[in-house]
This record gives C-alpha cells, sequence and structure tokens, in this order.
C-alpha cells in the first residue's frame, strides 16, 4: 500500500497489513454559517475519502440522506446530483434554508466491503450548518445508530478552541471510545512529518465525551469507531462491521 | 453578534444601514411572506421573544416606508400590499440597548414566497 501524503508531493512505502489511513463519510457544506447576505440555500457535498491525503473513494447512493430542522427530518436523497469527489463518485446538493436556525445533515451510506480490514464499513456522517445567524438546535441528536452529539457549538469555533462531543452507540454514551480526528487537507497542502500525525486519535471519558482541540482553521472530521453487535455475510462468511459516528466541525481562522 | 453588511449579493444590490454589534443576547430578525402578509419574527439568542421593541420598513433604496410596534409575542405582520416592495423591503427592528437587527426581503423572496 501506499499512502500519499500533502496531495502526492511524496510517498511512503508501508508495510502490508498496517492499518489503513483512516476512511471517512463526509458531508461537506459550502460554508457551515450562512449569512442572510449570502444566499437562501446550502450546497454540500457528500464523499468516502481519505480527508488528508485526498484520496476519494467510491460512494455508492446512500441509504438515507436528510435534513432535520427542529425536530423535523426531511429525505433530501432525491435531490442529490452525481459528481466526481478526490477523483472518485459522490455527490451534490442544494438544499434550501427557509429559516433561521441550525440544520444538522447526515448520511448513512450502505456498508462498504473494506478486504483490508476484513469488514464492513458504515459511517453515520453528520454536520451542522447554521443559517442565518440563529444558532437554535446547534446541540441536536439524531437519534442515528450512532453519532457524536456537540457539546460544544459545532460551527462558529476559531482555530485552537477545543470541541468536545458525547460518542453515542445505540442512544447511549460508549465510554472510552476511540475518536480518530483528521484535517480535511483539500487544497492546503498540509505535509505530515509522520504518517501517524494524519489521523490522529483522542479517546472519550467514562461518560463518552471526548475533548479536540484544532490547530488550524478549515474542516475536520472526527469518527468514533465501534464494532456492530451484528454481522454481514461476505463470501459465505459472516464479517465484522465498524460502525463509524462522523462528525465534520469547521473551525474559523483567527484574524 | 458581527453582521457582515455585504453588498446584497441576491439580486436586489440595494445598500443597508449598519448597525453596532450587539452583546450577548443578540437579536435575530426574519421575515417571510404568508397569505399576502409580510410576518416579522424577532427572538434574542437566547431563544426568548422581545415583548416590545421598533420596527421599520424601508424599500430598496432604503427610503422608510412605515414604523410599528412590535408585538409582545416578538412579532408583527402588516399586507405586503400596503407598502412599495417592487426593490424589497427592509425591515430593521430596535429592542433598546444595541439590540438591533434587521432582514431583507429580496424581490426574489417576496416572488418566491408570494407565490407559495
Amino acid at each position: 500500500m501506499k499512502v500519499w501524503i500533502a496531495g502526492g508531493t511524496f510517498a511512503l512505502a508501508v508495510l502490508a497489513g498496517v492499518p489503513a489511513i483512516a476512511h471517512y463519510g463526509m458531508i461537506i457544506p459550502t460554508d457551515p454559517m450562512v449569512e442572510p447576505e449570502e444566499g437562501r440555500s446550502v450546497g454540500l457535498t457528500l464523499s468516502f475519502s481519505h480527508p488528508f491525503e485526498g484520496n476519494g473513494m467510491v460512494l455508492e447512493t446512500p441509504v438515507a440522506v436528510g435534513v432535520t430542522k427542529d425536530g423535523e427530518t426531511n429525505d433530501v436523497l432525491g435531490d442529490l446530483e452525481p459528481a466526481t469527489v478526490m477523483g472518485e463518485p459522490g455527490f451534490t446538493l442544494d438544499v434550501p434554508l427557509d429559516r433561521p436556525g441550525t440544520y444538522v445533515f447526515h448520511m448513512e451510506p450502505h456498508p462498504y466491503w473494506e478486504p483490508a480490514e476484513d469488514a464492513f464499513i458504515i459511517h453515520y456522517t453528520k454536520t451542522y450548518v447554521s443559517a442565518y445567524g440563529d444558532d437554535e438546535g446547534w446541540d441536536a441528536e439524531l437519534g442515528l445508530k450512532t453519532e457524536i452529539v456537540p457539546l460544544a457549538k459545532p460551527f462558529a469555533l476559531w482555530a485552537g478552541n477545543v470541541f468536545q462531543g458525547i460518542v453515542k452507540l445505540d442512544g447511549e454514551p460508549v465510554p472510552y471510545a476511540e475518536v480518530e480526528v483528521e484535517f480535511y487537507n483539500n487544497e492546503a497542502g498540509i505535509e505530515a512529518p509522520s504518517e501517524l500525525m494524519i489521523t490522529q486519535t483522542v479517546k472519550a471519558d467514562g461518560n463518552g465525551v471526548f475533548t479536540y482541540a484544532a490547530p488550524a482553521a478549515g474542516w475536520w472530521g472526527f469518527a468514533a469507531l465501534n464494532t456492530a453487535d451484528y454481522t454481514l455475510p461476505q463470501d459465505g462468511e459472516e464479517k465484522d462491521v465498524e460502525l463509524g459516528a462522523v462528525l465534520w466541525v469547521h473551525f474559523e481562522p483567527w484574524p | 453578534m458581527i453582521r457582515r453588511v455585504a453588498p446584497l449579493v441576491l439580486a436586489a444590490g440595494f445598500a443597508v444601514a449598519t448597525f453596532a454589534p450587539a452583546a450577548a443576547h443578540r437579536l435575530n430578525v426574519f421575515a417571510f411572506i404568508d397569505g399576502g402578509d409580510v410576518v416579522v419574527e424577532a427572538k434574542f439568542s437566547t431563544g426568548k421573544r422581545p415583548v416590545s421593541g421598533d420596527v421599520r420598513v424601508l424599500d430598496g433604496n432604503e427610503a422608510l416606508l412605515v414604523t410599528m410596534e412590535l408585538g409582545n409575542n416578538g412579532t408583527v405582520r402588516f399586507p405586503l400590499s400596503s407598502v412599495h416592495h417592487v426593490g424589497g423591503l427592509v425591515i430593521e427592528i430596535s429592542t433598546g440597548e444595541g439590540h438591533d437587527d434587521y432582514w431583507i426581503l429580496t424581490p426574489e423572496d417576496i416572488a418566491r414566497q408570494a407565490e407559495n
């Protein structure tokens, strides 16, 4: 396996069998805080990718894509437009923002078979967007199979702020859950001095609460990974399913 | 709250007044068209509704059209047809002590919402 760092400026050959760099379901809005002067909708890009290295993977049409506002969830799966994201199939869509407040977007993909991990991956992916200066609903919990529920407002953060969330599985906190953190390198061109710096890892406390301080502005992905209590068949065998609670949070540059 | 008072990119391109940044309990104003009326809503960032306030309705050239009092539930409504709205509307609300905000109903907003 080759791991490309910083947009392919150099490559590291690593031994086969070393854990792969993290996969992430991704929902990246055009703007995490839409102001009245900026329009009446927000664009979203959906993908399944390695965000730091900029390597895409195929995202099939998801099982569900929804937007939740004031406790009401609407299905927007039918509004997806095929797109190429990091060189692989993904989707875009544009969602009207009819009223002020926080809009929570989520995606449930089909199980992704990852031979290298001998397991399926399902990343329940979320992001939060505030509309028109109103942040009401920023801590909304959707009731997904697994999700990160924000304890810090998941937008309007300065670079350097800490972000806190609680990892939940089946609605219950996950003590000492492992949370992988990765920067969406996109056009930033950040070079990691070590592969260990591409995906960082923090653990939640006994109440499922984790804390991370982002060192720079941009989109940061948090993925809390747990093994499902069920298996799925692959080539006649039952295989584990990795459930990811993924949340994308934007940190703003300090002026 | 610090608002960017940038040139309106939605369509109308009309300038709006600059407001002083509000303090912690910032005010949010929103307006929409419902059944031929302009419905104006004001809310503090705490979620509470102001019980009083001054409402100013301006046209797209910032000419004052009408003033009114905010209702004690933080809302007020008036007939769209009662104001000249071809160039859009700017609705300002002041509840005092730096708690000011505004909402712009662009011509596109009005056309789209009036259809619904």
